[in-house]
C-alpha cells in the first residue's frame, strides 16, 4: 500500500467525517428547537414555570421571543447558541455558560476515567470468553456481562454507596474532594489536573479517592455491550482460514493472538465505543446525583426537578454535541484501524 | 452438520441455553401476575398498595411484610406487584410501537430506495444521534407529567434502530430470488411487501424486541427514579427507589428490594432475548450445536470435540 495514497484517502474521509458532524449538529439542533418552541402547546408557560404569574410569562414570552414568528424565533435560537449566549439561570442569576463551564470539566473527568475502565475490563473480559468458548469461565464471564447491562444504574450506585462507602467505608460516599484540604486553583477546571498542577499531591489523592467509585459503577453498568461485541468477533476470526494461515506461517501463538485475533476485534470494539461513549455520558445525571457529583448531569437533574427550562435545554444541546463528537472520534478511529475503511470510501471498494 | 443445524427446532435452540430458559420463566411469571394484578386489582395483593398506614412504616421485611413497609406504611410487596402493570406495560408498548414506525419506515427506505430512502435514513442519523436518557427527559418535561406522555417521550428517541434493522433487513431479502421470480410474476409491490419480504424480516426484529424490552424497562425506571413524567406515587419500581433517598442507610431495604425486582425484570428479557438472538443467528447456531451437544453426543454419532462446521467468517 503506497502511503501517500492512503493519507489521501484519509484526509479526504476527515474531510467528509467532519462535514457529516457539522451536518448532524445542525439537524439536532433543529430538533432540539422544535421540541422545545413547538412540541409544547404554550411555550411560554412551560419557559416560565409552572406557577409562574401572568406578569412572569409575559415577561418570560418578550425575553425568549415566543410571541415572534417560529422562523424568526429559530435565527434567535442558533444565533445565540453559536455565540454562546445561553441566556441566564432564573435560579443562580448565573449566566448559563459559565455555570455548563463550570460542570462541564468535572463530568469530563468522571466521564473519562470510567470509558478507560470499561475499555479495559469490557475488552479483557471479551477477549477471555471468547479465547475460552463454551467454558465454565466464558459462561460465566457472559453471566456477569448479561447481569451487568441489565442493572439499573441507580442499584449499582446504592450498592457502591451501601457497601464501599458505609459497610466497609474505603472511599468517600459523595463529592468530588476532602472539604478540609486548602481549595486548589482553577487552572483547566479538571481538579485532577489543576492539583497535579500545582503538586498539590493530597488534593490530587483525595480527587482520586473520590472518583474511584462513582467512575467504577458507571463503568460495570456499561461495560457488557463491548464485552459480547468483543467475544463475538473473536469467535468469527478465531478459526477463519486467515488465522490458519497466520499459524502456518510459523508464527507464534502470542503474534497470532495479538496481531490477528485481537486487533479484528479491536475494530469491532472501536465502533461501539461511541454508543457507550454516550451511554457514560448520560449515565452521569443518575451517578452524579447520587454521588453528589458537581458536574453536568447533576446540573441537569436540578434543573428538571426545579422545572427550570431555560437551563435544560442548553444542557441537551451539550449532551447531544458530546455524543456527535465522541462518534466523529470513534469513526476516525476506526479509519485509522482499519485502513480498508479509508481506502473504501474514497474508491467505493467496500459497500 | 448444517443439516442437523436445521432440523433443530428454534425452540430447542434456545432451551439448550440454560440462561435463556430461565429468562423466559422469570418473563412468564411477571407477566402473568402483572395481568392478573390489573385483572383483579387488590385481589391478589395481600395489603391494598396504596393504603397509607403511618403507625406501620419503616417496618423490616417479616412474615406479615415479605418486603417491609415504606415511610408512609404501605406495604412494598403489594406495591411491587402494583407496579408490575407499569414497569412492563410502558416498556412493552414503547416497544410495539417503536418496532412499528422502525417496520414501516424502515420498509419504506429499503424496499422503495432513491430520495425516501435517503431522506428516512438522514432523518433517522439524527435522531440516532441524541443521547437516550437525556432527551427523553427533555420532551418528558415538555409534554407535562403522566405515563402517556411518558411513553410519547420515549417513542420519540426509541424507533431508530428499528429502522436501521429493518431497512437492512429489506434489502437483504430483497436480493433473493423468490422476490425476483415474485417481481416476474407480475406480484404486486402489496403482496412483495407484505408477503414476500415483511415475515422474513419479523423474526429478526422480534428479537431484537425481546432484548429491547429490557433495556427500556430500565430507562423508564430510571424516568421514575428521576422523579420525571411519571406521576409521584404512583406504584412505579424507580419511583419507589428514588422516593427513598434520605432513609437509604437508615432503610436500605425499602430502595434495594425494588431496584433487585428491576433488576430481575430486566434479567429475563435480556436473557430471553439474547438466547433468542443467538438461536436465531445463522453465523452463531453452529457454536450453539456445539455447545448442546458436547455433553450428550447424538447417538451414532462422532461426539464434536471443535467446532469443525466450517467457520462462518470463511464462507462469507
Amino acid at each position: 500500500m503506497n502511503p501517500s495514497v492512503y493519507l489521501k484517502d484519509f484526509l479526504s474521509l476527515l474531510v467528509k467525517r467532519t462535514i457529516g458532524a457539522i451536518g448532524v449538529s445542525l439537524g439536532t439542533i433543529t430538533i432540539i428547537f422544535l421540541i422545545s418552541h413547538v412540541l409544547s402547546p404554550n411555550p411560554a408557560r412551560l419557559w416560565a414555570g409552572p406557577r409562574a404569574r401572568a406578569s412572569t410569562i409575559l415577561a418570560v414570552q418578550a425575553r425568549y421571543h415566543l410571541n415572534d414568528p417560529i422562523f424568526l424565533q429559530f435565527y434567535y435560537f442558533l444565533r445565540d447558541l453559536i455565540t454562546g449566549n445561553f441566556g441566564i439561570d432564573p435560579l443562580s442569576g448565573q449566566p448559563i455558560l459559565a455555570e455548563i463551564r463550570f460542570y462541564l470539566p468535572n463530568t469530563l473527568e468522571l466521564v473519562f476515567v470510567s470509558f478507560a475502565i470499561l475499555v479495559v475490563v469490557g475488552i479483557g473480559l471479551g477477549y477471555m470468553s471468547g479465547m475460552r468458548f463454551s467454558t465454565p469461565v466464558d459462561s460465566m464471564i457472559r453471566t456477569i456481562y448479561l447481569a451487568s447491562w441489565s442493572t439499573p444504574m441507580y442499584l449499582a450506585a446504592i450498592l457502591g454507596i451501601l457497601v464501599f462507602a458505609t459497610y466497609i467505608p474505603i472511599f468517600p460516599s459523595g463529592g468530588m474532594y476532602s472539604l478540609s484540604l486548602s481549595p486548589v486553583r482553577s487552572v483547566t477546571g479538571f481538579f485532577l489536573v489543576d492539583s497535579l498542577i500545582e503538586l498539590n499531591i493530597p488534593a490530587f489523592l483525595s480527587g482520586l479517592q473520590h472518583l474511584i467509585l462513582p467512575a467504577v459503577v458507571l463503568a460495570a453498568v456499561n461495560f457488557g455491550l463491548i464485552s459480547r461485541a468483543v467475544r463475538s468477533s473473536i469467535l468469527n476470526v478465531r478459526w477463519s482460514t486467515y488465522v490458519k494461515t497466520a499459524r502456518a506461517k510459523g508464527l507464534n501463538e502470542d503474534e497470532v493472538k495479538r496481531k490477528h485475533i485481537l486487533r479484528n476485534a479491536l475494530i469491532d470494539a472501536t465502533s461501539l465505543s461511541a454508543v457507550l461513549f454516550g451511554w457514560v455520558l448520560t449515565g452521569t445525571v443518575v451517578v452524579e446525583e447520587l454521588f453528589a457529583w458537581p458536574g453536568l448531569g447533576q446540573f441537569a437533574f436540578q434543573a428538571i426537578y426545579s422545572n427550570d427550562y431555560p437551563v435544560l435545554i442548553p444542557i441537551v444541546v451539550v449532551f447531544t454535541l458530546g455524543v456527535i463528537i465522541a462518534n466523529f472520534v470513534a469513526d476516525v478511529l476506526y479509519s485509522i484501524l482499519d485502513p480498508r475503511i479509508a481506502m473504501g470510501a474514497q474508491t467505493g471498494a467496500i459497500s | 452438520m448444517l443439516k442437523l443445524a436445521q432440523s433443530l427446532k428454534f425452540r430447542q435452540l434456545l432451551f439448550s441455553n440454560r440462561l435463556s430458559a430461565l429468562g423466559l420463566v422469570i418473563v412468564i411469571i411477571s407477566v402473568t401476575l402483572a395481568v392478573l394484578f390489573s385483572l383483579l386489582g387488590r385481589g391478589i395483593t395481600p395489603y391494598d398498595p396504596y393504603a397509607l398506614n403511618l403507625q406501620q412504616s419503616n417496618l423490616p421485611p417479616s412474615t406479615s411484610h415479605f418486603f417491609g413497609t415504606d415511610f408512609q406504611g404501605r406495604d412494598i410487596f403489594s406495591r411491587v406487584i402494583a407496579a408490575l402493570p407499569i414497569d412492563l406495560g410502558l416498556p412493552i408498548a414503547i416497544v410495539l410501537f417503536s418496532s412499528m414506525l422502525g417496520i414501516f419506515l424502515g420498509m419504506a427506505a429499503g424496499y422503495l430506495g432513491g430520495l425516501v430512502d435517503e431522506v428516512v435514513m438522514r432523518v433517522t442519523d439524527l435522531f440516532l444521534a441524541f443521547p437516550t436518557i437525556i432527551m427523553v427527559l427533555a420532551v418528558a418535561a415538555t409534554l407535562g407529567s403522566g405515563l402517556v406522555n411518558a411513553t410519547l417521550a420515549f417513542i420519540f428517541v426509541w424507533w431508530p434502530p428499528y429502522v436501521r434493522l429493518v431497512r437492512g433487513g429489506v434489502l437483504e431479502v430483497a436480493a433473493e430470488d423468490f422476490i425476483a421470480v415474485s417481481k416476474a410474476l407480475n406480484s404486486s409491490v402489496r403482496n412483495i411487501m407484505f408477503r414476500g419480504i415483511l415475515p422474513n424480516i419479523i423474526p429478526s426484529v422480534l428479537t431484537y424486541a425481546t432484548l429491547d424490552v429490557g433495556t427500556a424497562l430500565l430507562e423508564v425506571s430510571i424516568l421514575g427514579f428521576l422523579g420525571v413524567g411519571i406521576p409521584p406515587g404512583t406504584p412505579e419500581l424507580g419511583t419507589m427507589v428514588g422516593s427513598i433517598s434520605y432513609g437509604l442507610y437508615t432503610y436500605p431495604w425499602q430502595a434495594l428490594i425494588p431496584a433487585f425486582v428491576t433488576m430481575i425484570l430486566a434479567v429475563g428479557f435480556s436473557f430471553l432475548g439474547e438466547g433468542a438472538r443467538e438461536a436465531s443467528d445463522v453465523k452463531v447456531r453452529p457454536y450453539i450445536l456445539f455447545r448442546a451437544f458436547r455433553k450428550t453426543p447424538l447417538p451414532g454419532r462422532v461426539p464434536i470435540t471443535q467446532p469443525a462446521i466450517s467457520t462462518p467468517s470463511s464462507g462469507d
